[in-house]
C-alpha cells in the first residue's frame, strides 16, 4: 500500500483540476457523470492517499467504469499519467478486494495454456449451443444470456475458430532469401478467434521475403488482467512471455492486435518486478513493431493487386496511443492502388470495447459504439478496418445490429488479399 | 442536511439515478478548476442532475421551501471556487441539460440549455458559417451556462468582446421557482430593465440559467496565425499598441513571457532560442488571402519598429493550431511547474500592461517567488501566476502576500481584480476594494430581491 502511495502521488500532484480530461473522456460522455471523468477519479485516488476515503468496492466500481483508453492521459496539459495511475489502483483494489469470480475464472485459465487451448477449443465445439448464428453468418448472437459475464443477448461474438493458429501454421515460415527472421506474437484474439487476421500477418511478412517464428510457449499478453488489477497473474504471463521472445535472438517481434504490441513494448514495465526479468523485457521492448510499423520501417513490397475499393480506418486506443501508430497503417493502406481511404471523423476516439470492459458495461460501450459507428456509416465507405481485434469484435457487434452490409477487417486481411491477388493476377497471366 | 424525506421528493423529479448522495458520488462535486485545497471537501449532500427547466423549476420550489442551498455547476472549470458548494446542499449539476434548441439563421441567432459545452455550440454554428465568438481557453469542457454566469471571455475578445456582448435573453430559473424569459430576438430592446446583463457574471447567486440565446456573427471567412518573439516584453507590448493605433485589430493577440514559454517548451519539448524574453501569438481574420496579407505586412512593419527577433505566419492550418496549442496549454503547463499555482486574473487598461508587468516583477523578486506571466495583452487581461507548495506555510504566506501585492498593482493603474474567472470564493477578501462599499452595498440589496432567503451559492462574491 505504501508503495503505492508514493506512485501515487507523483501523479496526483500534477493534476490541477483543469477539466481538460471531461472534453476527451468516451465514458463522461455518455453517462455525464464527474465520477467517470479521468478528473473524478484522479481525485477520488488523491482522498484516498490523504486517508478521507477507502478502498472500497465501491471505489472499485468507480475505477472500472474506464476503458483505459488513454484518451485522458495524452490529452493532459500537466502530464498526469491518468492510464498508469488507474491501473495501478485497481491493482490495490484487486489487492483489497479481489476481483470478480468470472474474471477470475477466465484469468485462471490464461496462465495455463493448454488449458486454455483446450477450454476454447472446446468451446468452438460447443458454441453452436450458447450461440445462434447471426442471419449474415459474420458471428453469432448469444443464445443464453449470461449475466454474470456480462453477455447480452443482443450481442454479436465472433465464432471461436475451430483450432487456434498456432496448429494451423509451422512454427517457422520460411522464405527463399530472408531479409529478416522475426517473431510473431499472434495474441490469443488472432490465436483463438481471428485466425485469419493472424495468418495474413505471417502472409504479408513472407511477401516481403520475412521469416516467421511463432515461438513456443507464448501466453495471453496479460492486458485483460493486468488491466483488472490482478498484477500477480499478469507479471506471471509477463515473464512466460518474455522467456519464449528472448530464447533466441529474433530481429524484431511483430504484433498484429493493438493491446498484444502495446503491452509487451510499454505495459509489461508496469507489472514486471525482477530486476533480471526487466532487463531481457528492455531488450525484447526494442524490438517490438507493429506490423503495419514494422513494413513501413524496413521498407515493403508494392506488388499489389489494383482494389478499387472505399475504405476507412479506425485507430484503436492501444495502436495510435499505445504505439503511436497511426500514419502508418494509412500509409500502407493508400500505397495500395485503386483505394480510396475517407477518413471518419473522430477516426481515433475508442470504440467503447475498451477489453472487459464491454462485458461489464455493455450498454456504455454500447452507447459509445453507436456514435463511432455513425461516424464509420457517414464515410460511405465498403470496408472498415481496424488494427485491433477487439475492436474489430465491438465494431462488428454494432455494425450486424444495424444490419449494416459494411464489411469489417483487420488491416492485415486486406492489406494480405491485396497481395495475394496480385499474385494470383500473375499466374493466370503467364 | 437533508432529510430523506425531501430526498425522496428530489428523487421524485429527477429519478433516483440523478440524485446522488453516496459519499463518493458526492465528492466528486466537491471541486472546481481553483487552488482551493481539496481537503477537508466541500460535499454537497446531495447531486441533483435535471434535464428539463421544469425540473429546475421544481428543484428550486423544494429548495426554497426547505431553505436548502443549492449551487449550480457546469464543468467546474472555474478559476474561482464559484461551483464549490461550501455550505454543502445541492449540487445542481447540469451537465445533462446539453441541448442545442434552434439555430435561427435568419436572424443569427442560437438558443441552447445551459449544460452545452462551449465548443460544441461553436461548432454547431460554424457548421452554418455562423461565428460565435466567446472562446475561453477552457472552450473544450465550460458550458455555456458557466461562461455566461462569469462572463467568460477569452482570446478574441479584443476584437469579439465576451459572452455578455452576445446575449440576447435568457431563460433563468429563479431562487423559488419561477421561470423567467428575459429579452428577445428584438435586436433593440429597451423594455424595462436589461435583467439579461444582471443574470450575466451573477456566479450563480440570483438564479439558474437555464436557456441562453446568442447573438451570432457570419463567420470570418479566412483566418491567419502570426507568432512574433522578442527580446522584451514590452517590446511585445509595444507592437500590440502600435498595431491597434494603426487600426490593425487582430482578432486575437497572446503575449507570454520567458517564464511561461519555458513551461511550455518543456512540456510539448521546443526549443527555443536564448535571447526570447517574449511571445506574441497574433491571429487576424478578414475576407481573403489578400486581406490578410496587407494585415500580415502592416503588423510586420510594425513589429520589426518594435525590434522583433522573429516572425513567423503559419501556412497551414495545422501550423496555426500548432501555434495556438502553446497558448491553450498555458495555464496547465506554467501549473506543471511548482505543486501549486495560484493563477490570478487581473485586468488593466491597455497602456499600463507593461507597467503592471513591470510591478509583477518587482513583486514576484520582493516575495521570492516564481511569478509566470501571460494573458491578452490585446484587451489588457493578463494572469500573472505565482507558483509555490501551499501545503508549505511559509510558500504559502508569502504566495498569498504576492497576490495581495498583485491585486493592489492592478487597483494602483486603473485596472481591476478579475478580467473574466469572476470572484467566488478565492477574491472575495479583495470584493470592497475593488468596486467599493456602495458597489457591495447595491450588489446585496439585488442579492436580496432576487433570493431573500439566500439559497442561491452562498457564501459566494462578498
Ligand atoms: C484551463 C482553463 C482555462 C480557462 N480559461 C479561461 C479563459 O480564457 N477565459 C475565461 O473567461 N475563463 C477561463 N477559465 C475559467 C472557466 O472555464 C470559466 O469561468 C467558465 O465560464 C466556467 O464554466 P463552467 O461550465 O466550468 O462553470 P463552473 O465552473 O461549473 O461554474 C462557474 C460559476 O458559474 C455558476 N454556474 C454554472 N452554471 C450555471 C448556470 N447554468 N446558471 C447559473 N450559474 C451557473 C456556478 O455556480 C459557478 O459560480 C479557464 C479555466 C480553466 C480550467
Ligand atoms: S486533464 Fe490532467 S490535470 Fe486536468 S483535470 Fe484531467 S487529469 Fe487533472
Ligand atoms: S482512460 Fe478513457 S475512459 Fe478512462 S477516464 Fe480516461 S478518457 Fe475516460
Amino acid at each position: 500500500m505504501d508503495r503505492h502511495i508514493e506512485e501515487w502521488q507523483q501523479q496526483l500532484v500534477k493534476c490541477v483540476r483543469c477539466g481538460t480530461c471531461r472534453a476527451v473522456c468516451p465514458v463522461f460522455k455518455i453517462t455525464d457523470n464527474e465520477n467517470t471523468t479521468a478528473r473524478g477519479k484522479v481525485k477520488l485516488i488523491e482522498a484516498v492517499t490523504d486517508g478521507k476515503l477507502e478502498l472500497t468496492r465501491e471505489m472499485q466500481k468507480r475505477l472500472d467504469k474506464c476503458l483505459l483508453c488513454e484518451a485522458c492521459s495524452v490529452g493532459c496539459p500537466a502530464g498526469v499519467k491518468t492510464d498508469e495511475l488507474f491501473m495501478s489502483a485497481r491493482r490495490a483494489l484487486a489487492d483489497n478486494n479481489g476481483i470478480s469470480y468470472i474474471k477470475k475464472i477466465i484469468y485462471t485459465g490464461m496462465t495455463y495454456r493448454s488449458l486454455f487451448n483446450l477450454a476454447l477449443r472446446l468451446g468452438s465445439v460447443f458454441q453452436s449451443l450458447l450461440f445462434r448464428d447471426a442471419p449474415d453468418k459474420k458471428g453469432r448472437f448469444s443464445r443464453i444470456p449470461l449475466p454474470a459475464a456480462g453477455l447480452n443477448k443482443r450481442r454479436l461474438f465472433p465464432a471461436l475458430a475451430k483450432m487456434p493458429l498456432a496448429s494451423l501454421v509451422p512454427k517457422v515460415n520460411k522464405v527463399s532469401n530472408p531479409r529478416a527472421r522475426v517473431a510473431f506474437f499472434p495474441g490469443c484474439m488472432m490465436n483463438y478467434v481471428y485466425t485469419d487476421s493472424g495468418r495474413a500477418v505471417i502472409d504479408i511478412l513472407l511477401a516481403n521475403d520475412v521469416e516467421v517464428v511463432i515461438p513456443d510457449n507464448l501466453y495471453c499478453c496479460g492486458i485483460m488482467v493486468a488491466a483488472s488489477g490482478d498484477y500477480g497473474t499478469a507479471r506471471h504471463l509477463a515473464e512466460r512471455n518474455v522467456a519464449a521472445l528472448s530464447s533466441d535472438n529474433y530481429d524484431a517481434i511483430i504484433t498484429g492486435c493493438a493491446s498484444c504490441g502495446a503491452t509487451l513494448k510499454h505495459k509489461y514495465g508496469l507489472v514486471i518486478d525482477d530486476p533480471a526479468v526487466r532487463q531481457k523485457w528492455e531488450k525484447i521492448s526494442e524490438k517490438v513493431f507493429d506490423f503495419t510499423q514494422y513494413l513501413t520501417a524496413k521498407g515493403y513490397s508494392r506488388e499489389f493487386a489494383d482494389t478499387g475499393v472505399k475504405i476507412t480506418y479506425h485507430d484503436p486506443c492501444h495502436l495510435v496511443r499505445g504505439m503511436k501508430v497511426s500514419k502508418e497503417p494509412r500509409a500502407v493502406l493508400k500505397s495500395i492502388p485503386g483505394v480510396e481511404l475517407a477518413e471518419m471523423k473522430d477516426a481515433n476516439k475508442c470504440c467503447g470495447c475498451g477489453g472487459t470492459f464491454s462485458a461489464t458495461h455493455y450498454d456504455i460501450s454500447r452507447a459509445i459504439n453507436e456514435e463511432k459507428i455513425d461516424n464509420v456509416e457517414k464515410t460511405g465507405a465498403e470496408v472498415l478496418l481496424t488494427g485491433c481485434s477487439g475492436c474489430r469484435m465491438h465494431l462488428s457487434d454494432g455494425l450486424s445490429r444495424r444490419g449494416s452490409k459494411m464489411t469489417v477487417m483487420h488491416t492485415a486481411e486486406f492489406i494480405a488479399k491485396a497481395y495475394a491477388a496480385k499474385k494470383e493476377q500473375g499466374r493466370l497471366n503467364q | 442536511m437533508i432529510s430523506d424525506e425531501v430526498k425522496k421528493k428530489i428523487r421524485a423529479v429527477v429519478g433516483k439515478e440523478n440524485a446522488l448522495d453516496s459519499d463518493l458520488d458526492r465528492f466528486g462535486y466537491s471541486y472546481d478548476s481553483s487552488f482551493l485545497a481539496l481537503l477537508p471537501a466541500s460535499l454537497p449532500d446531495m447531486v441533483v442532475r435535471p434535464l428539463t427547466t421544469e425540473e429546475v423549476s421544481a428543484i428550486m420550489v423544494i429548495a426554497n421551501e426547505h431553505e436548502i442551498p443549492v449551487t449550480a455547476r457546469g464543468a467546474a472549470s472555474g478559476r474561482t471556487g464559484g461551483s464549490v458548494p461550501l455550505k454543502g446542499g445541492i449540487c445542481l449539476s447540469l451537465d445533462r441539460m446539453k441541448r442545442i434548441i434552434e439555430l435561427d439563421e435568419r436572424n443569427m441567432m442560437v438558443t441552447a440549455e445551459a449544460g452545452v459545452r462551449t465548443i460544441d455550440l461553436y461548432n454547431h454554428c460554424a457548421a452554418k458559417g455562423l461565428f460565435f465568438p466567446p472562446d475561453p481557453a477552457s472552450w473544450k469542457m465550460s458550458t455555456i451556462g458557466g461562461n455566461v454566469a462569469e462572463n467568460a471571455g477569452g482570446m478574441r475578445a479584443v476584437k469579439y468582446g465576451v459572452t455578455g456582448d452576445y446575449v440576447m435573453g435568457l431563460e433563468v430559473v429563479m431562487a423559488d421557482g419561477t421561470v423567467l424569459t428575459t429579452g428577445g430576438k428584438a435586436i433593440k430592446n429597451v423594455t424595462g430593465y436589461d435583467l439579461s446583463s444582471l443574470f450575466v457574471g451573477s456566479e450563480g447567486t440570483l438564479g439558474i440559467v437555464t436557456q441562453a440565446l446568442f447573438k451570432l456573427i457570419p463567420m470570418p471567412k479566412k483566418r491567419g496565425t502570426i507568432q512574433v518573439m522578442f527580446r522584451a516584453l514590452d517590446d511585445g507590448c509595444a507592437t500590440i499598441n502600435a498595431m491597434l493605433q494603426e487600426n490593425v485589430v487582430p482578432a486575437a493577440a497572446e503575449i507570454m513571457d520567458k517564464t511561461s514559454l519555458d513551461a511550455v517548451a518543456r512540456l510539448r519539448k521546443m526549443d527555443l532560442a536564448p535571447d526570447i524574453e517574449a511571445c506574441v501569438v497574433i491571429e487576424i481574420d478578414g475576407e481573403d488571402q489578400a486581406d490578410l496579407d496587407s494585415q500580415t505586412k502592416r503588423i510586420k512593419a510594425v513589429a520589426e519598429k518594435c525590434g522583433a527577433l522573429s516572425f513567423r505566419v503559419a501556412k497551414t492550418e495545422a501550423e496555426s493550431e500548432e501555434l495556438w496549442a502553446i497558448r491553450r496549454t498555458m495555464s496547465s503547463a506554467v501549473s506543471a511547474l511548482a505543486p501549486n499555482r495560484i493563477g490570478e486574473d487581473i485586468s488593466v487598461p491597455r497602456s499600463e500592461f507593461p507597467e503592471v508587468v513591470r510591478r509583477i516583477r518587482k513583486i514576484s523578486e520582493k516575495h521570492k517567488l516564481t511569478i509566470a506571466v501571460f494573458g491578452h495583452a490585446g484587451d489588457g487581461n493578463l494572469h500573472p501566476s505565482v507558483l509555490c507548495d501551499l501545503k508549505d506555510p511559509e510558500s504559502a504566506e508569502r504566495a498569498h502576500h504576492a497576490v495581495d501585492d498583485i491585486f493592489d498593482a492592478a487597483l494602483a493603474v486603473g485596472g481591476t481584480l478579475s478580467g473574466e474567472h469572476g470572484i467566488g470564493i478565492t477574491k472575495q477578501p479583495y470584493i470592497v476594494k475593488a468596486i467599493g462599499e456602495s458597489g457591495v452595498k447595491v450588489s446585496k440589496a439585488l442579492k436580496q430581491a432576487f433570493d431573500p432567503k439566500g439559497i442561491l451559492n452562498p457564501g459566494k462574491i462578498w
